[in-house]
């Protein structure tokens, strides 16, 4: 009656995961693969992440989807334990949809935020365990302000705002050092930059990040293998598609 | 009461009389199954009867809005526990009234010393072709009917349900356009609706159960006014 989807699971017994573990170890919680990241540019957000999911040291796919439509206007771009991340995505899918068609309006970004917090929340002790550690971005339109914002999480749930761009993952680090460089001294700013430029930029900055980091897939446009990216904007997600990422790509080297 | 069978059949013998009572002012609701989809129609007059409940399901009812109210959030509850357990091809509006609301109407109408639910409904699912969609009139009662011939009525009154529908088997050609087939609706709901001053003061609901879409949700509300 109340919209809550989640209030509905325990009470049906379909909670998919078990949430009650021994004692935590004391191992710090570190993300070791993956690269997702975010930036605003000038046509709204644009979410991108690498192809590569890792166990260790093998790569067992480089067809990895990361970055999660979870409804019309918002998406999750996934860094950590790819079985805990899709449940998580699948979750919220419902609980949107849930909320949405029963209550006849959209859930607010706020809610649907917290409700990521919620679930990141209730899976600390496989986090601390070792093998369940989710660390997502978020981004989500505003329904009243209608302008896309990008939100980071920590494994415990909190979240936080990011001003300009967010990355995740073992090779964000590389990521958000170039992206700090051109917000503060780049021209144009990635915030301006029209959607081939920062398509390309997207693209560069993976390829980047797979240079210092193992565990992150590249990008080779000789072999037409580009990034996931998607375009967040008041008018909803767009997915970019191989061809224009190659035609972006192109436009860029000229 | 319950232990003694002739006062109980008189029990459900009234209900069945008071549901059909209560039902006397309520207005019809109409669905049709065509190449772009499958749309539903109906009247409110301050209360909605169209209503989305999955990715490809929808539902028209007429009766006590608490009620309608009382079937749509468990539908919605149901298909969503159902797409989320297993997924979301599983989640058919045969296995929804067979296994959900037919069981529940049946339970509520029998559970003498409850109040009725107060509900007549018409539910939708899209195929990806005309004969894949599924129309079903589901009764107060629990009692269902899944419907052929592309064009389904529900009217609290059985003889102008008849007329209703066949007038409309005859008015709606297979080839007619969505903004002729809600205008034949709206001829149907006025000829037949049994309310004097017709849509005056009321408000049309269409909803529309698209068969090519780019999300999984397939539904979507048509303005009334843009398609005049």
């Amino acid at each position: 009656m109340n919209g809550d989807f989640l209030s509905l699971l325990p009470k049906k017994e379909t909670l998919p995961s078990v949430q009650t573990l021994s004692a935590p170890t004391h191992k710090s919680v570190e993300l070791e693969a993956t690269t997702v990241f975010a930036f605003h540019c000038a046509e709204g957000v644009l979410v991108a992440g690498d192809h590569r999911a890792t166990a260790g040291n093998v790569v067992f796919s480089d067809r990895t989807e990361k970055i999660i439509e979870l409804d019309r206007h918002s998406l999750m771009a996934s860094a950590g334990s790819p079985a805990t991340a899709v449940e998580m995505a699948r979750t919220l899918q419902t609980a949107y949809e849930y909320y949405r068609r029963s209550q006849l309006q959209p859930m607010s970004l706020p809610a649907k935020m917290r409700a990521l917090s919620r679930l990141l929340h209730e899976n600390v002790a496989a986090t601390l365990q070792g093998f369940g550690l989710v660390a997502p971005i978020f981004a989500g339109v505003d329904a009243i302000t209608q302008k896309p914002a990008i939100y980071f999480y920590d494994p415990l749930g909190a979240h936080f705002e990011a001003a300009a761009y967010a990355g995740s993952g073992s090779g964000s680090g590389s990521i958000k050092s170039v992206l700090h460089f051109l917000e503060q001294w780049g021209n144009p700013k990635p915030a301006n930059l029209a959607l081939g430029a920062a398509v390309a930029l997207a693209n560069r900055l993976l390829m980047t990040a797979s240079e210092f980091d193992t565990a992150t897939g590249g990008v080779d446009p000789a072999r037409n293998d580009f990034a996931t990216i998607k375009l967040l904007s008041a008018q909803g997600i767009r997915s970019v598609t191989t061809a224009e990422q190659a035609e972006f790509w192109l436009e860029a080297s000229r | 009461m319950t232990d003694e069978p002739y006062r109980w059949l008189e029990a459900v013998a009234n209900r069945r009389e008071y549901i059909r009572d209560q039902l006397k002012q309520a207005t019809p609701v109409f669905a049709f199954s065509r190449p772009e989809g499958v749309l539903l129609y109906g009247v409110g007059s301050g209360q909605s009867k169209v209503f989305e409940l999955y990715d490809r399901q929808a539902i028209a009812a007429l009766g006590h809005p608490v009620d309608i109210e009382k079937v749509r959030q468990s539908l919605i509850e149901a298909a969503h526990l159902e797409g989320f357990t297993r997924s979301s091809e599983d989640v058919t509006l045969r296995r929804l009234i067979n296994f959900s609301l037919g069981p529940l109407m049946k339970t509520n109408f029998e559970q003498i010393f409850g109040a009725p639910l107060i509900v007549i409904a018409l539910l939708a699912e899209v195929g990806l072709t005309s004969a894949q969609d599924v129309l079903a009139r589901v009764n107060f009662d629990g009692t269902h009917q899944f419907i052929a011939g592309g064009i389904a009525v529900a009217h609290a009154d059985a003889q102008r349900e008849q007329e209703a529908a066949q007038w409309l088997e005859a008015e709606v050609a297979a080839d007619l356009s969505l903004k002729d087939v809600i205008a034949r609706a709206r001829q149907a709901w006025e000829k037949f609706g049994g309310v004097e001053g017709g849509l005056a003061g009321r408000v049309e609901e269409i909803g529309l159960l698209e068969r090519r879409g780019t999300g999984r949700a397939r539904y979507r509300t048509l303005d009334p006014q843009a398609l005049l």
